[in-house]
């Protein structure tokens, strides 16, 4: 992803964040946080509510929490069969949502986990993905680091990173106890959701408040969702991954959220294209098509207009142009048109699949 | 097992055409008119880490890929760099080695040998396609983010171990098919989706391409792809895929990516096993290519692993890559095809990345930004 400098400097916080949550700006910050968009129920209880509101609300929830480390394994690409499954990182979304951790010290668990290891296998791809992944380093500018890490894994003693050690999880202590790991987490994050690349002063800053109180990632993300360079990159729309698609359309269309196991799979055929364009409409059609989807009878939808505008909003988040809700309303006015037809040509649309 | 150690046997002068079993044959003198009757390229990226000595060095475990090279063209001094697999292996279709993150999942700067055939040759995207196992990353390889080239020059790229699982099949099972549409109904379709944001979105030849590529996941599932298992099963799908994708869409350019030769990091033992399933995959690749004459008379095969593995086992009795051994930065790479030479084998140093140039070369592509050279002694 590029994260263009053109983009506006980041404004201080200002009054967006209390401005009433619409069906566009609530479907994408739910999508952020919790990798979803809300079910009819949330979308009825958070529509007009302030952004405020439902940003405190999201960071004490294990959803929220649960999400980000699914979005963390996925960095790892501790996916699949190399998908954690110990009590020590299952445990994460709740500790992290009651405040009995804080983030770093989550990835130093997923580190140590025996994924981490199996999917990481040998010394030179271990500690290449220590120093790369937990640091940001460029190893190849610093292959003596690497030689001496390697060692360390394997049982010497050595000064890596400028701290001694002489075993594997050595190698992961060393790297999480660094400095640059916190900055490293900060900055990847930072760009994840806001979509630009955080000033050096704003980076320092909110890695010194992580150093002092390891628990303060929450009071971070606040600022950082509250701000309005989150304002900005609401007006910012890019493809959704495919993860984020495949539960979307589960709530879309289903009304509900995919288990691990379906998403985990449909997630994986996904991924399994460049452009997984057409298996996306695939899933779709197959969804529509399965009688599993709560569809309305075509006779039970007395204004056409209305049921068509409340699809733009709660799938697109906006409103029909005049020129949409026209070729919609004529298209559907016939007979060979289904209610299927009419949702499966909002969610194979490109829009649909950005957020 | 015959183990061998390289250095001894290249001292030794022993990749001879005797010594690997290539006996030496004649080749018929062609005019410059018949060259360049090769048409359409085969790429085979063994991407999880194969050394030479459990290839050519034990030729028992890839009796096929012997055979292919009894009729083309042998490098066994291919300089490999230890960049990742994700990064070695990007490096063969860019021509450019450069270090990328062992985990990095993004999109590298330069331009693939995809984006330079399609663009170039104006080809559609249905005549670009990868074949591979390794997952959510190597999708990546198929286009970069360089201005110039870029997604609308990507190639089709397909994980058959991703889509072609059986709890995939089984997902799409429980959902059934989907319901044919009546024209009718599709026109509608189409004119509604036509209208939605910017009138460039969602064109008919875009559309018309998804579903053709639709309907082949679809005839795939129904194939038993999904039913490959055991130790190697994503190679074995990646390659049974690419066999069937040559067949329905007779690609002007098809890469194979294969990644679980690095089992080997575990296990010895597992690791041969994959490329003996690897090398019995490639055989009936090979066989449906001969089989076909359009095929036969027009494909070239190219098939290399993107770096080796450490010289000596690890503790775990499985092998390593990072101990910048001759076992790890030189791997044995193979050509083969209607104008190349036969049975010829070539001890000069050559490059991964001269892959890119030469397949380039060979399709009458200008690849501007690739560092690697036409590989020499190569056609006939």
């Amino acid at each position: 992803m590029d994260f263009g400098s053109d983009l506006p400097q980041d404004p201080r916080p200002e009054r967006t964040a209390v401005t009433p949550l619409d069906h566009g700006s609530l479907r994408c910050l739910f999508l952020d946080l919790f990798g979803r968009p809300p079910l009819a129920a949330e979308r009825t209880a958070w529509i007009g509510r302030p952004r405020s509101e439902l940003v405190a609300s999201a960071l004490c929830a294990r959803e929220f929490w649960g999400n980000w480390l699914d979005e963390q394994l996925f960095y790892f690409l501790l996916i699949d069969n190399f998908r954690p499954t110990t009590e020590s990182v299952l445990a994460l979304p709740a500790q992290l949502a009651e405040g009995l951790i804080g983030a770093v010290e989550a990835l130093h668990r997923i580190c140590l986990s025996s994924s981490f290891d199996r999917r990481n296998p040998g010394p030179d791809t271990f500690v290449t993905v220590v120093m790369e992944q937990l640091l940001g380093l460029e190893v190849q500018r610093i292959a003596r680091e690497l030689e001496i890490g390697k060692k360390v894994y394997d049982g010497a003693r050595g000064t890596f990173l400028g701290r001694s050690g002489s075993s594997q999880a050595d190698v992961v202590h060393i790297a999480i106890e660094d400095r640059r790991a916190p900055r490293h987490l900060l900055k990847r994050e930072y760009e994840r959701w806001l979509r630009r690349v955080p000033s050096e002063q704003d980076l320092s800053a909110w890695v010194a408040a992580l150093e002092q109180d390891p628990l303060a990632m929450r009071s971070i993300l606040q600022g950082w969702f509250l701000s309005g360079a989150y304002a900005a990159r609401l007006e910012l729309r890019i493809p959704q991954p495919n993860r984020l698609f495949i539960r979307a359309l589960f709530v879309d269309l289903l009304g509900r959220i995919p288990d691990d196991g379906e998403a985990e799979r449909l997630r994986s055929a996904l991924d399994g294209l460049a452009n997984s364009g057409p298996l996306r409409a695939l899933v779709a059609r197959l969804i529509l098509d399965s009688g599993k989807a709560p569809l309305p009878e075509r006779a039970s939808i007395p204004e056409p207009s209305v049921w068509i505008r409340e699809l733009f909003e709660r799938l697109l988040g906006r409103s029909p142009d005049a020129g949409e809700l026209a070729t919609f309303c004529e298209a559907f006015a016939d007979p060979a048109c289904r209610p299927a037809t009419v949702m499966y040509a909002i969610v194979s649309h490109p829009e649909y699949q950005t957020w | 097992m015959t183990v061998m150690d390289r250095r001894k046997f290249l001292q030794a002068g022993a990749w001879s055409a005797s010594t690997i079993g290539l006996a030496p044959l004649v080749v018929p003198a062609r005019s410059a008119l018949q060259r360049n009757r090769t048409q359409r390229l085969i790429v085979v990226a063994m991407a999880g880490g194969v050394r030479t000595r459990e290839t050519f060095g034990t030729p028992a475990n890839v009796p096929n890929l012997m055979r292919i090279a009894h009729q083309g063209v042998v490098y066994p001094r291919a300089r490999a760099t230890n960049l990742g697999h994700f990064g070695a292996t990007l490096s063969i279709f860019t021509g450019i080695s450069e270090p990328r993150g062992i985990r990095d999942n993004v999109r590298g700067p330069d331009p693939t040998l995809f984006e330079y055939l399609r663009k170039d040759l104006g080809l559609a995207a249905d005549d670009v396609w990868v074949s591979t196992s390794g997952g959510v990353q190597e999708a990546n390889v198929s286009y970069s983010l360089h201005p110039d080239y870029g997604a609308r020059y990507g190639a089709n790229t397909l994980d058959g171990d991703g889509i072609f699982n059986a709890e995939f099949k089984h997902m799409l099972d429980t959902y059934g098919r989907p319901r044919e549409m009546e024209a009718d109904e599709l026109a509608l379709l189409q004119r509604m989706r036509a209208s939605i944001g910017s009138p460039a979105d969602g064109s008919r030849e875009d559309a018309d391409a998804s579903a053709t590529v639709e309907r082949f996941l679809l005839d795939e599932l129904r194939r038993g792809t999904q039913d490959l298992k055991g130790l190697g099963a994503a190679d074995a799908k990646a390659f049974r895929v690419a066999r069937n994708l040559l067949a329905v869409f007779r690609p002007r350019f098809l890469a194979i990516v294969v990644r679980d030769a690095d089992q080997a990091h575990g296990s010895f033992n597992n690791y041969v096993q994959v490329l003996r399933r690897n090398d019995e995959m490639l055989g009936e690749l090979w066989e449906a290519v001969q089989r076909d004459r359009e095929l036969a008379d027009s494909t070239a095969l190219f098939v290399l692993p993107e770096f080796g593995r450490d010289a000596d086992l690890n503790s775990r009795r499985g092998l390593d890559h990072g101990d910048g051994s001759a076992d790890l930065n030189y791997v044995s790479l193979v050509c083969a095809g209607p104008d190349f030479r036969r049975g010829e084998i070539v001890q000069e140093d050559v490059r991964t990345i001269d892959v890119c140039s030469t397949a380039c070369d060979l399709l009458g592509v200008d690849p501007r930004f690739a560092r690697g050279k036409r590989l020499p002694r190569l056609m006939a």
